[in-house]
């Protein structure tokens, strides 16, 4: 049986924030939409297990968390996209300028090197603004580990902003609004 | 000095993300007030996050590629699918999207909790993308209130109400500094205090051609209003408008190149009330000038 129309509506409306999501574990803007195009074939082929009473995005997001995966293992050469590389496409893009480009550009290089289980709970909670349990849903682990992973992504981030110098709390704020 | 335990970086990240139990957030907020150290940590932690947000947030406004609108909506569709459909507790998430180039203001689930589906009677079933095209943009301005009015958590993009009055007006300035740039307008936060409603803060949303915004205002009773701003068309200036969508009344205009809807669950009069507020205030914006300063005489 085909999925009806108003999965398939729910499934639309969750493109754009499924894009972003891609966008931020694969950064290149064509591998990102293969995720995307994969999360949604998956989604409607098994549109007969979501459950209506959750959330869509949580369980799409879910998909695209293990699809990426998948795709991860089956091609081991994957690497991450050059952070210089990533700068530039950013670059390229139409952002908002009103906001400090010189940390948008070294977040993004940063975000790039974090492993990938602090980068996926940290962009569920901050970005995609999951909560602690949608984000262990969709990663499919206890919400402690998503506590503590978020908050050893938070510190890995910012060591890599401001360099290794700065340990612990006392922090220089280098940082501009 | 308080007897309280010093919070690890765990709990001061799950506080940031409001994660922690009631008394636990709060026990980290008291701490915070004491230790400055601390409380600029975290401050970093959400300009990190603020900073992540605002540079993947521009991938909401690319158009959906063709390939996967194909995707979702090819393979057929079943004739009694829309019959069965069941109902939905909560609004699922999100509701515009471009489609080549062109708004839907495709709206899900958010009938189900409490408004009358009249609200929303233009949302076609089966879903032909075409006829979607002609809504007007008032009517996607009601739909936006639809959305995210009864959000409780991530009402807004943009927060003005959360942390200490210095946070709150940085944000005000970054949220007017950045819709502005968006929509190419000068936009101004509105002041409803004087009405009883305070700013709770604002999004960016697609519309037809490009972005648009929605500034959202709460009173004491927690009933929000919401202001949906936005380039028109060349050209089409139009007086002050009333109409209703469903259980929801906006008035609308466009005047010197900005185009506003004021929506809200209020009786007519106090919208109209409300929306006189802004109309008066958004008269500057037709030749924005600095603030006046007093002459040095």
């Amino acid at each position: 049986m085909q999925a009806p129309d108003c999965f398939r509506q729910q499934l639309l409306a969750a493109i754009p924030r499924l894009r972003r999501y891609a966008r931020s574990l694969v950064f290149d803007v064509g591998s990102a939409d293969d995720l995307v195009q994969t999360t949604l074939e998956r989604g409607l082929s098994h549109w007969h297990q979501f459950d209506q009473r959750r959330d869509m995005l949580v369980w799409l997001l879910s998909i695209a968390h293990n699809a990426f995966l998948d795709q991860r293992r089956r091609d081991a050469r994957l690497s991450f996209v050059d952070p210089a590389q990533a700068n530039a496409h950013q670059d390229s893009q139409r952002a908002d300028p009103g906001v400090d480009i010189g940390l948008r550009i070294d977040l993004l290089a940063a975000l790039a090197r974090l492993s990938l289980d602090h980068r996926e709970p940290l962009l569920l909670v901050s970005v995609e603004q999951l909560s602690y349990a949608e984000c262990a849903e969709v990663l499919g682990i206890p919400i402690g580990t998503v506590m503590s992973r978020v908050s050893r992504a938070r510190s890995a981030l910012r060591e890599l902003l401001d360099g290794p110098q700065r340990a612990d709390a006392s922090p220089s704020l280098r940082r501009v609004i | 000095m308080t007897t309280a335990q010093h919070p690890d970086l765990q709990q001061l990240s799950a506080w940031l993300d409001q994660a922690l139990e009631p008394a636990e957030q709060a026990h980290v907020e008291a701490w915070l007030r004491e230790h400055p150290a601390d409380a600029a940590l975290t401050r970093l932690w959400a300009a990190d996050r603020d900073a992540l947000r605002s540079r993947l947030e521009t991938v909401l406004d690319e158009p959906v590629p063709p390939a996967m609108l194909q995707t979702v909506a090819g393979g057929g569709r079943s004739s009694t699918a829309a019959a069965n459909a069941p109902r939905w507790r909560r609004p699922a998430m999100a509701a515009g999207l471009l489609l080549g180039g062109t708004l839907l203001g495709l709206l899900i689930g958010v009938g189900a909790v409490t408004r009358s589906p009249a609200s929303f009677a233009a949302l076609p079933l089966p879903w032909r993308p075409p006829a979607l095209a002609a809504t007007s943009w008032p009517h996607r301005a009601a739909v936006a209130h639809a959305v995210y009015a009864p959000e409780v958590r991530h009402p807004v993009e943009v927060n003005v109400v959360e942390g200490s009055a210095a946070e709150q007006k940085a944000q005000e300035e970054h949220l007017a500094r950045w819709l502005g740039k968006r929509l190419n307008l000068p936009v101004r936060l509105y002041d409803l205090r004087p009405q009883g409603f305070e700013l709770v803060g604002g999004r960016l949303l697609p519309d037809l051609a490009g972005p648009s915004a929605q500034l959202m205002y709460q009173n004491s009773a927690g009933l929000r209003v919401t202001l949906y701003l936005r380039r028109p068309e060349a050209g089409s200036d139009t007086a002050f408008q009333f109409q209703r969508e469903g259980d929801l009344n906006l008035f609308y205009w466009i005047e010197a190149g900005f185009g506003v809807a004021l929506v809200g669950k209020l009786p007519r009069e106090q919208l109209l009330a409300l929306a006189n507020a802004v109309y008066r205030q958004a008269e500057p914006n037709i030749n924005p000038t600095p603030t006046p300063k007093p002459p040095a005489s």
